[in-house]
């Protein structure tokens, strides 16, 4: 009798070590969407996770709207009403966002809540709470087998659900970093662009041609976006070429053309402080270098010149040849691509011309 | 009735890996040493192997090894289970034929999920 009473605990000793380490497995999995920075990319995690641990058919992830008055579906998998908001004090989900702790809401069909949800007969909600407020709610609804929710259920859930606070919440301020980041070069080139008149709006459409020929070329997404804030400072050091010679009607002289060509390695001192930037300011510097390495200004060739500095080399002479100057009238995009094609493995990396055409090929509509 | 043989030098691991397949009514053979693993495996010819990879004496890719070369039962399945996370050991672990390879700490449900996968749902 003794004997069989000992095995019994030991046996639920070993079932309750079971979900102990179920937990911890997933604690140790979900741990891992820190490193990602995109919001998308932790919903689609979180909900997989969901489905995955706690056996569920159907999960979605619900944001609080900016005012904090409704609910709306965020990421979902499964028999979910994805288009329908929850305004605020409405029902179970809500009664969750105010209680701060997960709620199971079993057999729901028999109680008040029926036809809350139609399609779905069990629901499990656990609020997604960051440091500073309330993200969301994260929801789980009819289970694999049977109805009912258990206590293991609720506690990994809460696991996910507060794991995915900390994530969205971090991914939030780094998209937000990034935008006050932009912005303020945005300023910055304005500015610069103010002073003179014939190459206002240059830095944009640099930066745009320069983004289409990376994607092409199927560059990782951070270096992307690097590209893109090399782009942005590419002639941030014109601010010291004197205005005179920026705002000239006439052909420049060669005095005036070797005081243009000094903006590259003043854009890089000006930027030297920003120690984030190694590679953006190594971009900028090195923009009007050519791929055989016969005209540069620092003469580098092939790969000596980063990859981001001969992708702005092309962006930016097409971006030249297709604007008005003092001296010339503007050339038209066909003679533009021609030129660029001819200058290709002197001036332009043959790989960097390829994905600008393919590029320019997608674009036909446009131009 | 399927049979599963696991190798673990830590009897927790064994005994909730025990516990999760008997609720799908598989029968498990548990060993906390791996010398003697070889000869019980013959003997039992079990439906899938799960072994660890880190054990004192023989380690799992050892008994991999032996198991693979042995053609009475190389064709059994093995799933390798380990803490160590790093890509070059699961390239390792993968060449020497290991169907699955598992690092822990692992969901006993998924666990339980490859298993019935690997020696089918009877």
């Amino acid at each position: 009798m003794e004997t069989n009473n000992i095995e019994h605990d030991l046996s639920l000793a070993v079932h309750e070590l079971s979900v102990a380490y179920e937990e911890l497995s997933l604690l140790y999995r979900i741990s891992e969407i820190y490193a990602s920075l995109s919001v998308d990319e932790i919903c689609a995690r979180i909900i997989d996770e969901a489905i995955n641990t706690i056996s569920v058919q159907t999960a979605a992830v619900l944001f609080l709207d900016e005012k904090g008055e409704k609910l709306y579906t965020k990421a979902y998998r499964g028999a979910w009403e994805s288009k329908r908001e929850f305004p605020k004090d409405d029902g179970i989900l809500w009664k969750t966002i105010q209680a701060k702790k997960s709620c199971a809401f079993c057999k729901i069909k028999e109680t008040e809540y029926s036809g809350y949800i139609p399609m779905i007969s069990s629901l499990m909600v656990c609020p997604i709470l960051g440091k500073a407020k309330t993200v969301g709610a994260i929801a789980v609804a009819d289970k694999e087998f049977g109805e009912e929710f258990f206590s293991k259920d609720s506690k990994l859930l809460m696991a996910i659900a507060t794991q995915a606070g900390l994530a969205i919440e971090n991914a939030f301020l780094y998209s937000e970093l990034e935008t006050l980041l932009v912005g303020a070069i945005r300023c910055l080139v304005k500015a610069l662009e103010a002073t003179s008149y014939w190459t206002a709006g240059h830095t944009e459409r640099v930066t745009e041609y320069a983004m289409g020929i990376g994607q092409t070329m199927d560059l990782e997404s951070d270096l992307i976006e690097k590209l893109k804030i090399c782009s942005l400072l590419h002639d941030i050091g014109k601010i010291a070429t004197p205005k005179e010679i920026l705002n000239k009607d006439e052909k420049l002289s060669d005095e005036e053309w070797i005081e243009i060509k000094k903006h590259p390695i003043i854009g890089a001192e000006i930027l030297v402080e920003l120690k984030q930037f190694k590679d953006v300011i190594l971009g900028v510097k090195y923009h009007h270098e050519y791929w055989d390495g016969r005209s540069g200004i620092f003469g580098l060739k092939h790969d000596e010149i980063p990859i981001m500095a001969r992708i702005l080399s092309v962006a930016d002479t097409f971006d030249a040849l297709t604007s008005d100057r003092p001296y010339r009238r503007k050339h038209t995009k066909e003679e533009a691509v021609r030129e660029i094609m001819r200058c290709s493995g002197t001036q332009f990396d043959p790989a960097v011309v390829e994905a600008f055409l393919k590029w320019v090929n997608l674009q036909r509509r446009v131009f | 009735m399927k049979k599963v043989i696991v190798i673990d030098d830590e009897p927790f691991i064994l005994m909730m890996i025990a516990d999760k397949l008997k609720t799908a009514k598989i029968d498990v053979i548990t060993l906390r040493e791996s010398k003697n693993a070889l000869e019980i495996i013959r003997n039992e010819k079990p439906n899938l192997v799960i072994l660890d990879w880190m054990m004192p004496e023989l380690s799992g890719i050892d008994l991999c090894n032996m198991i693979k070369n042995d053609p009475d039962i190389a064709a059994i399945p093995i799933f390798m289970l380990t803490a160590k996370g790093q890509d070059s050991d699961e390239q390792l672990g993968l060449q020497c034929g290991v169907e699955r390879y598992i690092t822990k700490p692992f969901s006993p449900k998924s666990l339980l999920d490859m298993v019935k996968e690997a020696i089918g749902n009877e």
